[in-house]
Formats: structure tokens, C-alpha cells, sequence
């Protein structure tokens, strides 16, 4: 793997992922304006499909999509986003679907069954303290939290 | 005879639950090379780029998914779109950090689940141009069409990371194309993205980015637009009539790659989702 810089300091606003940009070329304005043009107020870190060619074109290796994401991590989410991860933190899938009507259509197309996850199972994996911090911690602290 | 094999299968929430024509061809396709996939059981989202987009955490989905694999006893997981493979793979990837891994592993204990990374991500275009001689030799129906492509970006970029074909102008869905008999019909958009996951956040900037590649394919004018990830297919397919309106001049029939390839692979239509003789 290369080694990426994600500080944007070595970005010398070549503009190169601009032109490589697909919501550029409709009008819209991603994380690359904000490169290119640093004081940029109309760009949008949602405003981008993920298609990694800004990343891939970048002659200085910026870690364009990780600024991207720290970036939607900070910001309020579109409608669309929070929607889809309020339904993933529910029921483990972006779009929230009932088992029986799910397997009804499988059938229709001569698709087995299949088993969804169990409810809450994505919010589990997603908890936001440390889980193996206390594996990491001496057998003989008292502070050791049990399982 | 090919000796027959199983591998695990990921379709992602978009194809799981509303792309079924993507499993059914892809399992058509693959049983004919023998080749028979294993769905994997209670799979949660692959985490792009919704969860992604809210938490570093996300690559636990991914750890979560690679690891109902391992315990499958399955050491290739087979997917059709490209979010999914890149994310899985960049999952993989990060349980090679000792503390990521233990960490994942603790976050899977309630589950009786553990992970090791050793679970290696297939797109089916990888698969397929793998196995592109015995592809071949089951080609009887040579197709006539033009056929203009996009490539699924994610399952390609970052290239340091998905090792597989030229990053930024990959050649194995073009030679798959070819395979098939299919002419590719050149509209030098093949390596740019359909936009398709703009609508979460803009629909409207979605709808641009589809009405941009459906015009720019018409400049070569061919009989179908050929995808490979369920997100082109849903904003290209699914979503056209959004996207044209009234003007009829830019509908286009679009297939996924299974579909084209069974069809060379003279599998009956209705086994590879495409409604016998109305397709067209």
C-alpha cells in the first residue's frame, strides 16, 4: 500500500481531481473543490460517489477519501444517509426489509430462503467505546471491567 | 469434466433485496462452469458508503461478514457489486493490524464468531476473466450486439488495494464483453463513474449524472448498456425513466454481466432473469 498523506498541506491544487470528478461534470461540487479552491465554500463532503478516481489520480498521494469521510463523519448527514444508517444500527442492512416478504420474492425466483441478521447486531459491532481494551489491560488491575 | 467447487456468496443489501435477477444469473452462470456459491446467512450491510460515512468503526461490519465466511470454511467470497468488494477488502485488509484484528475479534465474541483477514474478496469479474479459457470453451451462442460497458469503479480503485487489473482503465470486463462474441462500442466513458450513489444525498445530481452517461453512450449508439454492480444497473436500469422523461431517444436496454455471459453461454433466459423474447 503506498503510503498516503491525508494532511492536505501536500495538496498543490493541480486540480487534476477536479477534472477527473464526476459530480464535478454535472454541476455539483465535492471534496475536490475544496483542494483545488481552498477558500471553496459551496463543496459538499456527501457530494461524491465514492469512485476513488480523484484518489487514484492524485500525483501526491492526498488521501482525498479520507478527508472526505472525517469530513461527513463531523457534518450533519443528508436525509437520504441518515436514513439508510438509522436502518443498518436497526436491523443490520441499509434498507429495512420484513423476512417474510423477502423470501416471497426469493421464491418467485427460485432463490433459497435466506436468514437476516439478528436486530441490533450492527449496533453492537458499531459500539463506540474500545472492546479490547480490557484484554490489553495487566490480569492484576482492579480496574478491569468483566465482560 | 471440471471438477465442481462452492464458494461463498455476498450479494449486499441492494442485490439481496432488490436486484434478485443479479443472484439468480450470476448462480446460473457459474453453476455452468461449476462453480456452485454458497450464500452467506445473516450478513449485515458491507458498511459503503452509508456506515462508512458515520463511523471508523465501520470496517467491523466488514470484519463481521468476513468472518461468518471463515466460519463457512470458505476461503473466497464471491460479490457483484462494487461497494461491497471494496469494502470487504479493505476490511480484510485492516485485520492485518494485530490490535484492529483483536479488536474486531472482541467485538464478534458475543457472536461465537472470529475473524483472520484470510478471506480473500472476489468481484465476478474476477472470477470470470480467472477462468477465462474454460469461459470460453462453454461460449456456444457468439453474441452480435454493441455493447457499451461501465466498469464497476470501486471493485478497481484504490488499486494499491484491490490489486487486480489497471486501475484507471481496467481491461477484464471489456475482455469478458469479448468473450462473449459482443462487440464493445467505444463512448469513452467506460472508466467513469454512473453516479449512482449521488442519490442518497443529491437525487437530482444523481439524475444528471445518469442523463451525462446515457447521452454519452448514445454517441456510439449501441443495442445495450452492460454492468457489473447493482448500484449502475439501479440509477441506469431501474431509474431511466426518471432520467429520460419523454425522451425516448436516450431509453437503452441494459444487462448485467451474468445475463450477456449466460446468453453466449446459451443458458435459457428465464434462468438468468431476462423475460424470454421481450427482453429485447
Amino acid at each position: 500500500m503506498k503510503d498516503r498523506s491525508s494532511i492536505p498541506e501536500a495538496c498543490i491544487h493541480c486540480g487534476t481531481c477536479v477534472s477527473v470528478c464526476p459530480v464535478e461534470k454535472v454541476g455539483g461540487h465535492a471534496i475536490v473543490s475544496l483542494l483545488t479552491d481552498p477558500e471553496s465554500t459551496d463543496h459538499s463532503a456527501w457530494l461524491c460517489t465514492s469512485c476513488w478516481r480523484c484518489q487514484e489520480s492524485c500525483p501526491m498521494d492526498v488521501d482525498i477519501y479520507g478527508l472526505m469521510m472525517e469530513r461527513r463523519r463531523r457534518e450533519k448527514a443528508p436525509a437520504g444517509y441518515q436514513i439508510a444508517f438509522d436502518s443498518i444500527l436497526a436491523c443490520g442492512l441499509a434498507l429495512e426489509v420484513p423476512q417474510e416478504e423477502l423470501d416471497q420474492m426469493r421464491a418467485v425466483w427460485g432463490l433459497e430462503p435466506i436468514d437476516l441478521p439478528p436486530q441490533g447486531l450492527a449496533r453492537a459491532l458499531l459500539r463506540t467505546d474500545r472492546c479490547a481494551e480490557a484484554d490489553l489491560t495487566p490480569p492484576d488491575s482492579s480496574a478491569a471491567p468483566s465482560e | 469434466m471440471t471438477a465442481r467447487s462452492s464458494l461463498a456468496f455476498y450479494p449486499g443489501c441492494l442485490v439481496l433485496q432488490r436486484m434478485p435477477e443479479y443472484e439468480l444469473a450470476t448462480r446460473a452462470v457459474l453453476s455452468a462452469l461449476g462453480i456452485e456459491l454458497e450464500i452467506v446467512q445473516q450478513a449485515v450491510c458491507c458498511g459503503s458508503p452509508v456506515a462508512e460515512s458515520f463511523t471508523a468503526d465501520w470496517i467491523y461490519l466488514g470484519a463481521y461478514n468476513l468472518a461468518l465466511v471463515e466460519r463457512m470454511g470458505h476461503d473466497t467470497v464471491v460479490t457483484v457489486c462494487g461497494g461491497c468488494t471494496n469494502t470487504l477488502t479493505r476490511a480484510a485488509q485492516a485485520m492485518r493490524d494485530p490490535g484492529t484484528r483483536a479488536e474486531a475479534n472482541c467485538r464478534l465474541k458475543p457472536s461465537a464468531l472470529s475473524v483472520s483477514g484470510r478471506v480473500e474478496v472476489k468481484h465476478l469479474v474476477r472470477l470470470l476473466i480467472e477462468r477465462e479459457e474454460e469461459l470460453q470453451a462453454r461460449i456456444v451462442r457468439p453474441l452480435s450486439f454493441r455493447v457499451a460497458i461501465t466498469n464497476p469503479c470501486q471493485a478497481f480503485r484504490p488499486g494499491d488495494v484491490m490489486n487486480f487489473d489497471d486501475p484507471m482503465e481496467p481491461q477484464s470486463l471489456r475482455r469478458l464483453v469479448e468473450l462473449t462474441g459482443a462487440e464493445v462500442a467505444e463512448y469513452g466513458g467506460e472508466d467513469e463513474c454512473c453516479g449512482a450513489t449521488l442519490y442518497l444525498a443529491n437525487p437530482d445530481l444523481a439524475l444528471a449524472a445518469g442523463r451525462r452517461k446515457l447521452e454519452t453512450t448514445q454517441t456510439s449508439n449501441p443495442d445495450l448498456l452492460l454492468h457489473a454492480c447493482g448500484n449502475c444497473q439501479l440509477l441506469l436500469r431501474r431509474f431511466q425513466r426518471l432520467i429520460v422523461g419523454d425522451d425516448l431517444s436516450l431509453r437503452r436496454q441494459a444487462l448485467l454481466l451474468p445475463q450477456l455471459v449466460g446468453l453466449a453461454m446459451g443458458l435459457p433466459e428465464a434462468d438468468i432473469g431476462l423475460r424470454e423474447g421481450v427482453w429485447r
